[in-house]
């Protein structure tokens, strides 16, 4: 089976985390992890700047964290034209402490009410949609 | 005199002689395209410096600048062309040119340098290509980021809201910017009398960030002319010394996507700040005026309490209107309006008033000005920053 957002691909930066799209369209957060020095590799790289080694392990991670920052966009930007109906919308970075800190974007879905730096969040994964540029999507909701 | 130095060989070994900044053109409306606002820039530049265009021998921009040297060259009626580099990066690569420079024209490779940036939005799409460069990942664009105000909005929403600077701090940047803007016939924002109402009911664009915040979106070319001390002294302008201007950032930062380790909030300028006093032989303390890219204004604020002039719980003491302008502040920034109120061609327009403070010639003069700062973009990727010096700082 081919995944959506292999036929809709978003090119220009390090592109080293092909395997965390397909974790999500699979239904599952996967962070790489270094296969030798077993530190948490984020944003995904090609090589493991600590200790050199090639290879990760693409491991299944809970996705729960707390909000590390966050901004309500209120203009349609460019090239994110597909958002246009939904703005204002939130965007949440959330660190995850059970995967060494490291910190996830997602768009905020549900209610807004407690928004702030270090509330508790957890994730749930939308199916590629136009909004996420037929990518699977990581949305963080704050835990009641 | 400085007793402990740990100086580089740049320091003062080249000198801004020349430069250049035509009118600013609000977004797309600029009449000529950019690679003739690139020729109008550095021709006046050379005419500034009373250097023979043609005897431009090294040509330097940053980020995407698309006028290259091959087509400025059958324009210009170039010699030899020499030396020619792009440095990397956006808007942070600003300052760090200045060390490119030197490099050249110290290694011989080069005697008269151009640094330029020129972009109108007809030709390179700035917000899409010239900017953002086309680089921004999927991780970003997938939820709704594009645009770098909305990437620094995460930024200044953690400087404010977990670090605690006050929204006044922000608002007196703008203010001071728009102050200076009155004076410089230049500055697209000269007609707008600043108030924080005008500042608060303006609309929101990407929280906490509302629309006098931003850098303005212009059209515009500038251009710097850079040579080695000795010639700078024959020359009919009063030589502005580099006397440092580090590029870089530190272990932990580069291409991370809201990843940065050892800190997040402020603008990933502290080691090259560090490197700068270190090379340059002077601190914080000795600045007189300070030209602080401000593609949001907490950012530029965030490379403030990165150089060490005030921690980040003094951001809101600091940050009044009487302590940032000209001519008697504690550290008057800005002092053409900057990017917030004169205008925005990716910080370009910095420079040039840098020199113009130690030439003793800015709208916004601060009397007896030496040691003039300009910041390279705060949060960009990698950043840099340089010290200008007079002749007496040497």
């Amino acid at each position: 089976m081919s995944y959506s957002f292999e036929q809709h691909k978003i090119v220009g930066a390090i592109e080293a985390d092909d395997d965390y799209w397909r974790g999500l369209e699979d239904g599952v957060l996967r962070l790489p992890r270094c296969a030798s020095c077993r530190g948490w590799t984020w944003p995904a790289h090609f090589r493991c700047g600590q200790c050199g080694s090639w290879d990760f392990d693409w491991v299944a991670v809970e996705p729960k964290g707390r909000i590390f920052t966050y901004t309500r966009t209120h203009y349609a930007f460019d090239r994110v034209l597909e958002r246009r109906e939904d703005v204002p919308y939130v965007t949440v970075v959330a660190e995850l402490p059970d995967a060494g800190n490291v910190r996830l974007i997602g768009v905020l879905k549900g209610d807004e009410a407690g928004l702030a730096i270090g509330a508790p969040v957890r994730g749930a994964i939308d199916p590629p949609s136009a909004k996420s540029k037929f990518y699977p999507a990581l949305r963080w909701e704050l835990e009641r | 005199m400085m007793t402990e130095r740990n100086v580089s060989s740049m320091r003062g070994a080249t000198a801004i002689v020349g430069i250049g900044q035509i009118p600013y053109y609000k977004r797309g409306t600029s009449p000529e395209p950019e690679l003739k606002l690139a020729l109008r820039a550095i021709t006046q530049a050379a005419d500034d410096a009373g250097i023979d265009v043609r005897d431009i021998d090294g040509f330097i921009s940053y980020a995407s600048e698309r006028s290259d040297p091959a087509k400025l060259m059958p324009a210009l009626g170039t010699r030899e062309c020499r030396f020619a580099s792009l440095v990397w990066i956006h808007g942070g690569a600003l300052a760090g040119t200045l060390n490119v420079a030197a490099g050249a024209i110290l290694s011989g490779q080069a005697d008269i340098v151009a640094i330029y940036r020129s972009m109108t939005e007809g030709n390179s799409q700035r917000l899409r290509v010239a900017v953002a460069q086309n680089d921004t990942s999927s991780q970003y664009l997938v939820n709704g980021l594009d645009s770098p105000a909305q990437i620094l909005a995460l930024r200044a929403q953690r400087l404010m809201e977990h670090h605690g600077v006050p929204r006044s701090a922000l608002f007196a940047t703008v203010q001071a910017s728009y102050y200076h803007a009155r004076n410089n016939s230049r500055a697209l924002g000269r007609a707008t009398e600043m108030t924080r109402e005008i500042y608060d009911e303006a609309r929101m664009i990407s929280e906490p960030y509302r629309l006098f915040d931003c850098s303005r979106e212009n059209d515009g070319a500038a251009c710097v002319l850079v040579v080695s001390a000795e010639r700078a002294r024959d020359l009919r302008q009063t030589p502005a010394y580099v006397l440092s201007a580090p590029m870089g950032t530190m272990g932990g930062g580069g291409a991370l996507e809201e990843n940065w380790r050892p800190y997040y909030a402020t603008a990933g300028q502290k080691e090259l700040a560090d490197r700068l006093w270190r090379e340059s032989g002077y601190g914080s303390k000795d600045v007189d005026v300070a030209q602080i890219y401000m593609n949001m204004d907490a950012m530029g604020i965030g490379s403030m309490i990165d150089h060490g002039f005030f921690a980040m719980e003094e951001a809101g003491a600091f940050c009044t209107l009487d302590n940032l302008i000209a001519p008697s502040g504690r550290l008057p920034i800005n002092t053409s309006g900057g990017d917030l109120a004169e205008g925005f061609i990716h910080g370009m327009g910095l420079i040039p008033e840098a020199v113009r403070q130690i030439r003793g010639t800015s709208v916004n003069q601060v009397p007896g000005a030496r040691l003039s700062l300009v910041t390279g973009g705060p949060g960009d990727l990698m950043s840099s920053t340089a010290l200008l010096g007079s002749a007496d700082t040497l």
